[in-house]
């Protein structure tokens, strides 16, 4: 095989879904979704996160069929699917309220997508089954869905869009209406799925943290566009945007003019002089400067361990509870400031007391203003 | 249940008055007078046996069946095609067509009867089935496109979306989805449509003739000739029929709901 064949199976291999600069507009004036494009590789899970009207499940849809995109494309293994019919593309898809036939058995739903695709009738009662099998369900096979639990119908929508073994599949916010223990639960269960089946895997959300177990990568999703691509916890520590640092777990903002991006030096007029990670600012840029709650120390007056350190007082207002963790909340000169402590660092803590805190340069960044 | 009260003497009466003119041909039909009289003299089957064996009422028996399924099937072919596009798309005249469709609702019958009795006249289809088919047809449009529509309204697209997904083409999707799922408001539909035909009277007087007269013509007729206390029987038969057409569409929407409970709000 020749160098340049190679580079492009590799090159293929990592556009297996491709989306090309796809627009959305129902007016022909206001963007729903606005230029998103997104590299997917085969057998990644990707997850869609958002506020709702963000575009994320506007993209879905058009990834399954049922919305056309007004501009650009959006191509499945080198073919693009645009022109195709939904029920042509062979993408299963979850929805938001699993859309199970009402008047159909469990074993049944499972089996509509075989008997589409002209499967003979005992070998699709045998895989439908096997599929049922796989969601533990296998006792429900002859349940109507209106007889089964909220967690039992998704594990059915689960079956139903895998069962014809679909180069994609779609999730639409599915753990949505389940209770918290149950939605843990079918997280680890849908994301053993995905290792054992490697599916290439797209799952919609608006709750961080789901994205943040779930996920190989994330795409942060605001306005139409695409804020960040990437792995949960560069997401979480190295956010793009002002958006994403503040869509993705809490965090705290100080305004900061850029003295030295390489070096990563910037000022407040509040704190004076901050070290930071490096950024692609340009000196004498207004920045915001991001710190997590979880990444202050209390500052006892010992010298603190290796590395660039940046100071101040916080004046304590109040704090919460949270047993594993106590969120302390404060000001420091008029600026609020979230401290996530743990409770025996929290315990001496008191109202209207000021304390030290101390954070590392690599655990604050500085975001565009 | 406790605590409730029983129901007084006074609302009895009323109750009474309301249901009386309704359930007093039903003994009137097992009497034995030679004229309708009320109360009967003493009690038999002779009329029903009359009835049975006559065909000038077998015979307005059956037109009323053939016009009542002509009707009914006629609506649907209409209506449903037409409910999907009310309910589904928007398009310039669509609020004319809502309209229009729901016309013959706010048209006095008399007003329609007289309208079609000049108008089918000029076409050769008074006293034809082809022309009660279309005035009946034409009286159960609006009953029967606001069910549907209503039907239809409840129906989660996610479900076609779903079909489609799975590989059902859009025919396959009506076919194994939508139409299953929506059954039961088409059984309803439809029995509406039915009903409707079936006790149908003033457009049926205007323009059903000697050749297509229905059953409730026929009654009209009798009483204004000879008050034949067959037309005793017929009545009570007439009410069953309607009676059981009612609890039947009763039973049809609880199962629907029933059906649909998950479908319409997943939980």
């Amino acid at each position: 095989m020749t160098a340049a064949a190679d580079l492009n199976a590799e090159r293929r291999a990592a556009h297996y879904l491709d989306i090309v600069d796809v627009v959305k507009t129902y007016d022909g004036i206001r963007r729903a979704v606005d230029g998103v494009s997104l590299a997917i590789p085969k057998g990644e899970f990707v997850t869609f996160l958002g506020p709702s009207g963000s575009g994320k499940t506007t993209t879905l849809m058009m990834i399954a069929g049922f919305e056309d995109p007004s501009a650009g494309d959006i191509r499945l293994d080198g073919r693009s699917l645009v022109s195709i019919a939904p029920h042509r593309r062979n993408i299963g898809m979850v929805f938001q309220n699993y859309a199970l036939f009402p008047h159909m058995t469990a074993a049944d739903n499972v089996a509509f997508p075989l008997l589409m695709r002209g499967v003979e009738r005992t070998e699709q009662q045998r895989r439908a089954a096997a599929a049922l099998d796989t969601v533990g369900l296998a006792s429900m096979a002859n349940r109507h869905p209106r007889e089964l639990s909220g967690g039992q119908q998704q594990r059915v929508a689960l079956a139903r869009a895998l069962v014809f073994e679909p180069d994609v599949l779609l999730l639409d916010e599915p753990l949505g209406a389940l209770d918290k223990n149950l939605r843990e639960q079918m997280q680890v269960e849908i994301k053993h799925l995905h290792r054992s089946l490697g599916i290439t895997t797209i799952f919609v959300t608006h709750d961080q943290s789901e994205a943040m177990t779930m996920s190989d990568r994330i795409a942060v999703f605001n306005n139409g566009r695409i804020e960040q691509f990437a792995a949960p916890l560069e997401v979480y520590a190295r956010p793009a945007t002002q958006f994403v640092g503040g869509f993705v777990g809490d965090s705290n903002f100080l305004d900061v003019v850029v003295s030295d991006p390489l070096l990563g030096v910037a000022r407040s007029s509040v704190v004076g002089e901050l070290v930071t990670a490096p950024s692609a600012l340009t000196a004498g840029t207004a920045a915001r400067l991001m710190v997590r709650p979880e990444s202050f120390r209390i500052d006892a007056g010992s010298d603190p361990p290796e590395g660039r350190w940046n100071h101040c007082s916080v004046r304590i207002e109040g704090s919460v509870n949270y047993g594993d963790s106590v969120l302390v909340i404060g000001r420091t000169g008029d600026i609020p400031i979230r401290l996530r402590l743990s409770g025996s660092d929290a315990m001496p803590l008191r109202e209207r007391d000021t304390v030290r805190v101390r954070w590392r340069a690599e655990d604050s960044c500085l975001l565009a203003r | 249940m406790t605590g409730q009260r029983p129901i007084g003497p006074l609302t009895w009466l009323i109750l009474a008055f309301i249901a009386a003119p309704l359930l007093i041909v039903v003994p009137m039909s097992f009497s034995t007078a030679p004229s309708l009289e009320f109360p009967p003299p003493g009690w038999g089957f002779d009329y029903y046996r009359a009835f049975f064996s006559d065909p000038r009422w077998l015979q307005p028996l059956l037109n009323s069946f053939i016009i009542a399924l002509g009707a009914a099937a006629l609506t649907m072919l209409l209506v449903v095609p037409a409910s999907f596009a009310m309910v589904r798309h928007r398009f310039r005249g669509r609020a004319l067509t809502n309209l229009l469709l729901l016309l013959p609702l706010t048209a006095p019958h008399i007003v329609i009867a007289l309208g079609y009795y000049s108008y089918f006249g000029s076409l050769h289809l008074t006293q034809t089935y082809a022309g009660v088919i279309l005035a009946h047809t034409c009286l159960a449009v609006p009953m029967v496109f606001l069910t549907l529509s209503a039907a239809l309204k409840g129906f989660d697209r996610n479900l076609e979306r779903a079909g489609a997904n799975l590989g059902a083409s859009p025919l396959r999707v009506f076919r194994h989805v939508t139409f299953p799922v929506l059954r039961p408001a088409f059984v309803v539909a439809a029995l509406f449509a039915f009903v409707q035909s079936f006790d149908e009277t003033v457009v049926a007087l205007f323009i059903s003739g000697r050749d297509a007269a229905t059953l409730p013509r026929k009654i009209f007729d009798a009483m204004r000739t000879q008050a034949d206390p067959v037309v005793a029987v017929v009545s009570t038969l007439l009410l069953a029929a309607v009676i059981a057409g009612v609890i039947g569409s009763r039973a049809w929407q609880r199962r629907r709901k029933r059906m649909n409970a998950i479908a319409f709000a997943p939980q």
